[in-house]
């Protein structure tokens, strides 16, 4: 059952590259699974910064609730990043029924109370996010390399809107 | 096979492609607009001009020849106004980005991150005019829309900079 899960995680994670040698070779391979590509620990790792991201905005947004209207698009961007992390990653571990859309949320210990000081505390991390995906780019297949640097540029984006001199975002 | 087929050469000639027509779309831009917005204008003019010179370069060192800019560019609509120019600025933007992810899909690496900070870097100053981020600049180039009232590129560290001038061409 767990090497089933594996299996069908790494062919997922294989349609992106049609002639990737483990995806055109499944078939024939059934009792032998290939072991996980380097690009599916990518992935997974991307859903787990989109993760934690998310649990970010939550936390503080449960701690300056008056920041709801400035923070809501960008928390929706960050669910778009992450629904479309999950789709090049169908496993069992990694995909969730409707409705739980967030699977293992991790917990965020603190976050600031005020919203200048909250808004930094996120700009902060959106660009820690960007430079860590940029840093993936380099040794993935060239479609996941174009998503990831898309959302990269999204989060770069993110926190230009949450400087100091946009507190209208 | 010859220089010009290269994926390479065909990614940095569609980027330059798409900076050819932003020099050309901001003209009509920072004419439309005044004060700090024409500011930002013509700080992102003189950016897309540094990096189409770069690509100019870089095509050239892979033994290609650039592409040459149209004469004139058909603007997608009329612009006439303010509101009007900042949605161009926008749009220009949105391409500008699409091109450069061509780059992040070559096996190069050093290509791969130039066309990735570039495309960021198209990313800000989209946002910068609009007011609002995207989900996936470059990916998907929305349909021009109107911009947020009051929205543009106040402040001067608006807009993160520009395509980096030094490019892998002269490493």
């Amino acid at each position: 059952m767990r090497q089933e899960a594996t299996r069908r995680g790494v062919l997922a994670a294989a349609v992106s590259l049609p002639l990737l040698a483990a995806g055109c070779k499944g078939v024939g391979a059934l009792g032998n699974p290939p072991p996980p590509l380097p690009d599916v620990a990518v992935v997974r790792d991307a859903i787990a910064g989109e993760t934690l991201m998310i649990s970010r905005y939550n936390a503080v947004l449960a701690a300056v609730p008056a920041l709801a209207g400035s923070l809501h698009p960008l928390l929706l961007q960050h669910r778009e990043h992450l629904a479309r992390l999950r789709a090049r990653l169908v496993d069992a571990r990694a995909s969730s029924p409707p409705g739980h859309q967030v699977t293992a949320s991790p917990a965020v210990a603190h976050v600031p109370g005020t919203p200048a000081a909250a808004r930094a505390y996120l700009r902060h991390a959106e660009q820690a996010a960007a430079a860590a995906l940029l840093g993936k780019l380099t040794a993935t297949p060239p479609s996941l390399a174009q998503l990831l640097a898309s959302i990269a540029a999204s989060e770069a984006t993110h926190a230009l809107l949450l400087g100091p001199g946009r507190q209208t975002v | 096979m010859s220089a010009s087929a290269t994926p390479a050469v065909r990614a940095l000639q569609a980027a330059l492609d798409a900076e050819h027509a932003a020099v050309y779309g901001y003209g009509a831009v920072g004419a439309h607009l005044t004060g700090a917005r024409q500011k930002a204008a013509v700080r992102y003019w003189v950016a897309h001009q540094m990096a189409r010179d770069t690509l100019a370069a870089m095509i050239t060192a892979l033994g290609a020849q650039p592409v040459a800019a149209a004469a004139a560019y058909q603007l997608p609509f009329p612009v006439h106004d303010e509101q009007a120019a900042v949605m161009l600025a926008a749009l220009l933007e949105d391409r500008v980005a699409a091109a450069y992810l061509g780059l992040v899909a070559l096996s190069d690496a050093r290509l791969r991150m130039f066309g990735a900070r570039a495309l960021q870097s198209a990313a800000l100053r989209a946002a910068s005019w609009r007011g609002q981020s995207l989900a996936f600049p470059g990916l998907e180039v929305p349909a021009p829309g109107p911009v947020p009232a009051g929205s543009g590129p106040a402040s001067p560290t608006a807009g993160g900079g520009s395509p980096t001038p030094t490019g892998p061409a002269g490493g």
